[in-house]
Order: structure tokens, then sequence, then C-alpha cells
């Protein structure tokens, strides 16, 4: 990141993946893949695959933690030991994971009208199954479907989207070679129905011009997402009953 | 108008409307939960949290009995308090109840009162946002169910369904978890008559004649006992 790299991240105005620049991976969603949970949802985006089960609320434990003014929202992210080659060969937290725990929380804690529920947590649990650049943004997402089919109230949808520069030239929804070798990453939520941001990151370099541009892209990237959260929950409510999981 | 899945943050009336499940500001009323807007435009809550209001009748066990009272499982984050004081009835450990709610304080606890012991049986769980259509009008759904299965049943609004012992229960679970899946599909009472009628090889009845037929509103069958 940041640096010159050997790797071609475009060539002949493709990417690697053989993408424009504004379009996104393949996304999938489903919703109600845990029957013990209150509310689940699977993400396969492009190479990611993340579950994500939402309980709640309920009793909250450290007793000592719980708020008599509104439910606290807990977020647990992990990586699993075989998501990825490299460096999650152990399971457990870490500084990557916490970090990422407590972004995810504090996009939540916006949206979820807490106050109707007093002395109770809410826990949101993230698994990454299989890595390949973005995890956090398709955890927003699918975290956002798995809260709704718990029938937590919630103020707004919300929908996540990383845009960086890839090659020299901002590109929508970094896949992990982008991620890797490209200049710069930025992840995005942006609620649905008011347009507020509910997580900004970056990595690397941009200047305000681009910063601009980019906002502008995932902006359109979230309302794609957005469409594919809909569709999915209107699938999972309008059938009635589960679809067999094709994949 | 068709029946649309409405989404949390989606916009269901203009002005300032007080309802469960919305949130409101000065530009307008929105979902809160996922929910149908049905063919007149109202909006009806396909999944929610259950939050309980003074008047609800509930179904529980009870899960500790203390000197001041009983402490009853509800479904809820915290449980419901029967104070001894106001009940006659000794109740054990693991006695399924029917109760009204008496009083929420503002941090959620639960009073119950009107207290009833409900005999031998199983508790179940189901959506409480989806509990009025097991009911069904004028306890349609209930009287059917009923009839077909040969037992009792108690709903309570906190999503517990309390079934009795000698009632058809593979029959009866069945035929609440198809409920519970086509709760938001309309001519439901004839699709679980039907269902029943086959199992059970008896006469379908019309929606017409099990809401013509004398059944009391769930309301009044739990004042009489």
């Amino acid at each position: 990141m940041g640096g010159k790299s050997d790797i071609q991240l475009i060539v002949n105005g493709k990417r690697t993946d053989g993408r424009g620049m504004e379009d996104l991976r393949d996304l999938r969603i489903e919703v109600g893949v845990l029957p013990e949970a209150d509310g689940s949802s699977y993400v396969q985006w492009g190479g990611n695959k993340i579950v994500c089960g939402v309980y709640g609320p309920r009793e909250c434990i450290p007793r000592h933690d719980a708020s008599p003014y509104h439910a606290l929202v807990k977020c647990r992210y992990m990586m699993s030991p075989f998501s990825s080659l490299e460096e999650h060969s152990r399971s457990g937290p870490s500084r990557r994971s916490n970090e990422l725990s407590k972004v995810i929380r504090e996009a939540f804690e916006n949206l979820v009208i807490a106050e109707k529920f007093p002395n109770t947590q809410i826990d949101i649990y993230i698994d990454v199954l299989q890595a390949d650049g973005g995890t956090r943004t398709a955890s927003i997402t699918a975290a956002a479907v798995a809260l709704a089919n718990a029938g937590i109230p919630m103020k707004d949808m919300v929908a996540a989207v990383a845009v960086g520069k890839a090659g020299e030239t901002l590109a929508l929804d970094l896949n992990k070679l982008e991620d890797n070798f490209g200049q710069s990453d930025m992840p995005i939520a942006i609620s649905h129905r008011d347009r507020k941001i509910l997580l900004v990151q970056m990595d690397g370099l941009l200047t305000k011009d681009q910063v601009i541009e980019a906002l502008d892209m995932a902006e359109r990237g979230c309302d794609k997402v957005h469409e594919v959260q809909a569709d999915a929950l209107k699938r999972f409510y309008e059938k009635g009953e589960k679809e067999k999981m094709q994949w | 108008m068709e029946r649309t899945i409405v989404l949390p943050g989606e916009k269901i009336a203009d002005g300032r409307v007080n309802a469960p499940n919305t949130f409101s500001n000065e530009s307008g009323t929105y979902a809160a939960v996922v929910g149908m807007k049905d063919e007149e435009g109202r909006y009806i809550p396909l999944e929610n949290r259950y939050r309980p209001t003074v008047g609800d009748v509930v179904v529980g066990m009870v899960t500790d009995v203390r000197h001041a009272g009983y402490e009853v499982d509800l479904n809820l984050p915290q449980g419901g308090f029967i104070p001894t004081r106001d009940v006659r009835l000794t109740l054990q450990l693991g006695d399924f109840v029917i109760c009204r709610v008496k009083m929420v304080n503002e941090v959620g606890d639960v009073d119950l009162g009107e207290v009833r012991r409900l005999p031998k049986g199983k508790i179940i769980e189901f959506p409480s946002a989806k509990v009025p259509r097991l009911i069904g009008r004028k306890s349609s759904m209930i009287s059917l169910l009923k009839d077909y299965t040969g037992g009792d049943i108690m709903v309570g609004n906190n999503g517990y369904v309390w079934i009795s012992e000698n009632s058809d229960m593979p029959l009866l679970l069945k035929t609440i978890k198809l409920i519970e899946r086509k709760a938001h599909k309309s001519g439901l009472t004839d699709e679980v008559a039907n269902m029943l009628a086959a199992a059970k090889g008896g006469p379908v009845r019309t929606r017409e004649q099990i809401e013509g037929a004398p059944a009391e509103a769930d309301e009044q069958r739990f004042e009489q006992r």
C-alpha cells in the first residue's frame, strides 16, 4: 500500500478480475441461515464468505455494564483460521479484529433504536469464513440484514463498500490484490435513507479531489449494495419459507 | 394496492403517526422493522421484539420461587414478577401460568396479575409479531386448531404458546409452523382448515363457518376462568 508496485492492476482499462472501474464484484445475500439465532445472514461478495448472527436484546453480561437508558450494542468480528492464507492462522481476538469489531459496532450504534430496551445488550457476531479484501464492508452489509431479520428496530438500513486507488485511478470495491498492491483503500458505509456516513477509514494517500470523487463513487456503490440487501430480505419475507441455498 | 415488503427506514406516512415499531420526525413516519404494506396501505410489522405493555395477556413459566413472589420467564431479557400478596394459589418451579401485565416500569421490569396456573403441557415459541394471525379474527384460528387437534391452546402476546398435553402434538406443531411461515399471506385460515381436514379426514370448514360459530373472543375466554 502506498508505494509503487510492479504488479499491473489495470490492463486496457480493465481490472485484474475483468471488472470496470465502477463495477462491484458478484454479491449474493441470504437471510435467516441460522435457525438458532434471532436474526442471521450469509453474504458472498466476490471471494468473501461471511456469516452473521444477531442475538438480543437479552440480559446484559456483565451486569455492571448495563445502562438503564439504552441497550448496549456489542459486536464481535472474527476471521476464521482458514479464511486467508497468511496471518490469520490462529483464531481469537487480535489487534485487527478488535479494531473492526469497534468500527462496525459504532456504525450500528447510530442506527439501532436502543432506548427501547434498557438494561439489555444486542449481540452481533460476524464470522469471516473466507476473506478476499473488503471484509469490513461486507460485514456491515451482512450485519444490517441480520439485524433487520432479528426484528431489532433501526432508523435506517446501511450498506458499505470500499473505494480505493488501484493503478493510479479510483476503483470501486477493491479485491484483495488491489487492496494489497494498490495505492489507497477507503472503506465507506452510508445509511440508505438519510445518506449519513457511518464509517470512513483510509489507508494510503488520496488528494482532496480524489476523496470527493471517491465519496460519490461510494454512494453509488452503496445504492447497488442496498438493492441486493433489499432483494434478499424481500425474497425471504415474500416467500414465507426458506429457499434452498444454491451454491 | 398490492402487498409490498417494507424495510427499516422506509417512509410509511407523511405526518407524525404514533404506532408501535415505527419512529417519526418532522418529515414523516418511518418503519423501524421489516414489515408489510397491506392492500389498504397499512403497515404491519413482520418481525419485532416483544415489548410488554399494561393489559397484555402473557404465557410464561415459573423460574424462581421467592418469599415475596414468583419469577416468571416471559421470553424477555428480564423476567416477570408475580407478588405473593396478589395471588392465592401456590406455584411451583416449572409451572406454566397465564397472566396479565399489571405494570411495566422504565427499565422494563414487569409485574403480573390475574394469574392462572395452566395444566400439564408444553410451551413453544412463536414470533410475537405474528401472534394476531395465530389467534385469527374472533379467535377463528385457535378454535380451528382446538377442534382438529383435540387439546387446549393458550397464546400469549409475548410469543409463548401453551399447548395441552392431550392434543395431537405433531399435527399441532406442524400447523403452527405453517402459520408462522405464511403469516403474511391472505386466506391463511382456509389453507389451515384444508390442511387440518386433510390430515384428520374430516369435512373442510369454510372461514364463514368458523367465524360464524359461537367462538368467544380470546379476551372473554380469559375472563371466564
